[in-house]
């Protein structure tokens, strides 16, 4: 299979108050088209500054972070925009979705950014809605839908652009453990329908899902391995 | 994102916070309603000026008796010094007056049946119409065989025709000018007030006046026309000049006589006006630079407020101009908006409180847009480059 992602001694230090965090250092790896990889680590551990550079939300201090083929470090902001754009759809936590407009409205957003016309937003937005079972909650805003439809939302709209990626940074930490199931039953869906998935839990159960596990530990990776299915 | 979703979106947001919004839109619709307001005034004012400097006679220099001398001494009144000839005098020796009118001028009470009206008696030449720009209502103005007749024929001014008759046509009345009938021939326009009521006068033949009424020679006043406005240095000099010669006045002697312009009075106020309307012009800018740094608040308030809603925008996708163009716009309909309200305020205003439709130049209508929309425009700049320069991470982290 085809690379997607390969990272060369990635390090990330932030520095705040005149103090040094190394949030990652060291990191080597690569992942694969189709692949659906599992993070884990203690809270503190670096994975979601990780999530977040794999996701060109945010970029290395140093090392090198091809994405595609694609230096990252090379690209501009609006370069950096178009990637987010239209190769890596994200999946937050906290859900991140624009509270005052509709499932659908929030749904076709990046469309929005790529240029697609209205007509064919709305087609592929209510597709993607339906696809994550929100057909009858096309018009609700996300204050009327519960936490796990409001997630599903939210992978939506991570797949409404057809991203080469899917990052979904804890996707069932705020949700109660009936929900995660089936919030992980759906991203694993995803994958089963070809999508390449990178996913941070803290449940050993539902990184049981994935074909691949990497364990951080103080911003660095402690193990990686593929699981035994 | 086109325009059209960008503007939906303001609105979106604009909604949002009602009271925030509306209470911009006010500010900015006072400020332009107030400019507008102002403008509207001024060139009212201004037209109305040049119109009664038009009706006046342009270009008209009045002559009037001042103390004589004699024998070196002077006189204790205005006397007897300017003649008939002289008013002729003035047109031969002067290449920038192109036409005098001699008056004679005395109280005197007008009388038509049982009405009676004490006014100001005028005699002079059929050419005083000409040069004074007076227009008829009815009938006509003596012409030079009358004058040379000594006729008794009369042309009302608008005062004395409303006192006498009211309504009516008076052509063909006789009435009585100090007692002696007189056939009324004519009856002028008003003209409107300017130092004196120009329409209490009742004209008729200069002859008539000083033969039959009065019983003098001399004249009570000359009025002389330039050629342009421009002329009134030369033309002062050359009346200067006749004048002193003709009364033998020695070089240490004042002038025996005054002379004024006729739109003197009126050019004043319009100077005094236009600097006033300038003056509040000024006002009313402040007041729509206030109504920008109001908006300019209001627009870093909502910045700060939707952070959170900008690291999602950009997270998914959006570039910078993205969100600049979505701020601006918000800021540029806030200011459109404030100038939509303040010039249907200002309308509904004048029409209510004026009672007066003013015919609002179009142009103005559309310069108020174009200035609004701008202030609107440059009040959001700052803050839609702060919005758009925001950290990505730190903006999604954003509580
Ligand atoms: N913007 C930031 N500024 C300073 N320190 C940060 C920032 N983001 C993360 N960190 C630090 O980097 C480390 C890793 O954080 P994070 O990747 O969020 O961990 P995890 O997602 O595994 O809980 C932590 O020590 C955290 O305090
Ligand atoms: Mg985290």
């Amino acid at each position: 299979m085809e690379t997607l992602i390969e990272m060369q001694d990635i390090a990330k230090t932030y520095t705040t108050g005149g103090v040094e965090v190394k949030a990652l250092s060291h990191i080597n790896l690569q992942i694969k088209k189709n692949e659906y990889v599992a993070i884990m680590g203690r809270s503190g551990s670096g994975k979601s500054t990780l999530m977040n550079i794999f996701g060109c939300l945010d970029t290395p201090t140093t090392g090198r972070y091809l994405f595609g083929g694609k230096d990252i470090q090379k690209l501009n902001d609006n370069q950096l925009s178009e990637i987010r754009n239209q190769k890596i759809g994200f999946v937050f936590q906290s859900f991140n979705l624009l509270p005052r407009v509709s499932a659908l409205k929030n749904t076709e957003l990046p469309l929005v950014y790529t240029g697609i016309s209205p007509s064919e937003r709305l087609k592929r937005a209510t597709e993607a809605l339906k696809h994550v079972g929100l057909g009858n909650r096309l018009h609700h805003k996300p204050s009327e839908l519960s936490g796990g439809q409001r997630q599903r939302i939210a992978i939506a709209r991570a797949l409404v652009t057809q991203p080469a990626l899917i990052l979904a940074d804890e996707p069932t930490g705020n949700l109660d453990s009936k929900t995660g199931e089936e919030i992980m039953a759906l991203i694993q869906e995803l994958h089963q329908q070809g999508n390449t998935v990178i996913m941070v839990t803290h449940e050993r159960y539902i990184a049981e899902h994935a074909a691949r596990l990497i364990r951080l530990k103080d911003g660095q990776i402690e193990s990686d391995e593929q699981a035994i299915v | 994102m086109n325009l059209f979703e960008n503007m939906t979106l303001a609105f979106q947001n604009l909604k949002a916070n009602p009271l925030r919004s509306s209470l911009i839109l006010i500010g900015m619709a006072v400020g332009i309603g107030a400019v507008l307001h102002v403008v509207v005034l001024g060139e009212m004012t201004q037209k109305n000026i040049k119109e009664r400097l038009e009706k006046l006679g342009s270009n008209v220099l009045s002559i009037s008796p001042g103390f004589s001398w004699r024998h070196g001494q002077r006189s204790s009144t205005k006397t007897v010094n300017l003649t008939w000839d002289e008013a002729n005098d003035l047109m031969t020796q002067s290449n920038v007056i192109t036409g005098t009118v001699p008056l004679y001028s005395g109280g005197g009470d007008v009388a038509f049946l049982d009405k009676t009206w004490s006014t100001q008696v005028t005699g002079t030449t059929p050419n005083y119409k000409v040069i004074n720009n007076d227009h008829l209502i009815e009938g006509r103005f003596f012409n030079q065989g009358e004058l040379d007749q000594r006729a008794r024929v009369c042309v009302l001014g608008a005062t004395v025709y409303e006192k006498l008759f009211k309504n009516g046509s008076p052509i063909g009345k006789t009435i009585m000018i100090k007692s002696k009938p007189f056939q009324v021939i004519g009856l002028l326009e008003a003209k409107g007030e300017s130092w004196s009521n120009p329409d209490d006068q009742v004209f008729i033949p200069l002859t008539t006046a000083q033969g039959r009424i009065f019983g003098v020679d001399h004249l009570s006043g000359i009025l002389a026309q330039m050629r342009t406005a421009q002329d009134y240095n030369e033309a002062l000099f050359d009346i200067e000049s006749t004048l002193r010669r003709n009364h033998r006045l020695t070089d240490e002697l004042a002038n025996d006589f005054r002379v004024r312009r006729q739109d003197f009075f009126l050019a004043t106020i319009q100077e005094t006006n236009k600097e006033l309307a300038q003056f509040i012009i000024v006002i009313a800018l402040v007041s729509l630079v206030v109504g920008g740094i109001g908006i300019a608040n209001v627009m870093l308030i909502s910045v700060t407020e939707r952070i959170r809603e900008i690291g999602i925008r950009r997270a998914i996708g959006a570039k910078k101009i993205h969100i600049l163009i979505q701020f601006i716009t918000e800021s540029m309909i806030l200011g459109f908006l404030g100038g939509l309200f303040g010039i249907t305020g200002g309308l509904i205003f004048n029409h209510f409180y004026i009672g007066e439709d003013l015919s609002l130049p179009l142009q103005w209508i559309s310069y108020s847009f174009l200035i609004c929309a701008g202030i609107g425009i440059v009040a959001g700049i700052y803050p839609a480059f702060k919005a758009a320069n925001r950290n990505v991470i730190e903006s999604l982290r954003y509580e």
